[in-house]
């Protein structure tokens, strides 16, 4: 689609986010929104990605924050907020 | 606790909205995403559901006070966990900030359907924002208030410390030299001139720090004692 990817938040994990970004629309579409994947696919770019996004997530800072908000909002619930904090 | 909310519809099937959504940014209008990163993500119910965690960052124009208040960056961090369910046909993103959390926190759902008058071709998006702030206006002021007198406290030590390194510097080559003040001539006067001026912007320019003043006129001394004594 000629579309411009975004940038990672640490410029050095750009190069590795714009291919596992290529990786992961594609299996989006074609796999994923087909009902066709029972797999995560992308693993290789993805280990790569996030490699590189968890050490600068660290040297950035930004990880305590991060683990604050986890907790508070779990994953595992979809980014719902625990019940004990309403 | 305000809460905010907003609807709106999309002319486009819902399927195509979803994957526009993993490349919503950039784009030319929402010029303040400089950067969005997946952190975790995970398929689940035999591949029905599609959980992200991302992270998006955020460069904006913060009010300078704000700035000064929370620590001097104008980049935050959102974070944002987004359902993909073919089930119900839903995409929900949920989002709060990470930055200036202690002040203010908006936490915000978002959810693409199907829009129930054209469930093929037009997707409905349901907004709604729950914003607290943590902090009243007097805390805010105090806040402010304590940041200020600290920093000028601590700028003002920064100013002391320095001078005091040159005045330390000029009393001892002083004791030392006294009997040649006379001699001294006109290049120590000038170099006395330019001692005065920079002292002068110590006292202004606060940032420095006390070894970087007390080098750069220690040379100055050197150079004006040397010729002093020749």
């Amino acid at each position: 689609m000629g579309n411009v990817m975004s940038a990672s938040f640490a410029p050095e994990c750009t190069e590795l986010k714009k291919q596992y970004d290529n990786c992961f629309n594609e299996w989006y579409s074609e796999k994923f929104l087909k009902g066709k994947s029972i797999e995560n696919e992308c693993s290789k770019q993805w280990n790569a990605y996030t490699t590189c996004v968890d050490a600068n997530l660290i040297k950035q800072g930004i990880k305590p924050a991060l683990d604050e908000a986890r907790q508070e909002a779990p994953f595992e619930r979809g980014g719902a907020q625990s019940p004990q904090d309403s | 606790m305000k809460l905010f909310q907003n609807s709106c519809d999309f002319e486009y099937p819902w399927e195509q909205v979803t994957a526009a959504n993993w490349k919503k940014y950039p784009n030319a209008i929402s010029t303040h995403v400089i950067a969005v990163d997946v952190l975790r993500r995970e398929l689940i119910d035999d591949g029905n559901k599609l959980v992200s965690e991302r992270l998006i960052t955020i460069k904006q124009g913060v009010p300078r006070w704000i700035m000064m208040m929370v620590g001097g960056s104008n980049v935050s961090h959102v974070r944002e966990v987004s359902t993909v369910d073919l089930n119900t046909k839903t995409l929900t993103l949920k989002s709060c900030n990470l930055t200036y959390s202690n002040i203010l926190r908006v936490f915000e759902t978002v959810k693409y359907s199907p829009h129930p008058e054209d469930p093929v071709n037009r997707t409905l998006f349901e907004q709604e924002a729950q914003i607290t702030a943590y902090a009243a206006i007097t805390k805010i002021c105090n806040k402010m208030e304590e940041w200020s007198v600290q920093r000028f406290h601590d700028n003002a030590m920064k100013g002391k410390k320095g001078f005091e390194s040159v005045l330390e510097v000029v009393s001892e080559h002083w004791r030392q030299r006294e009997h040649y003040v006379d001699d001294l001539g006109n290049s120590l006067v000038n170099k006395v001139e330019d001692l005065k001026a920079t002292a002068e912007d110590m006292m202004q320019g606060t940032e420095k720090t006390s070894s970087y003043i007390f080098s750069r006129n220690y040379n100055i001394f050197k150079a004006a004692f040397k010729q002093g004594e020749t």
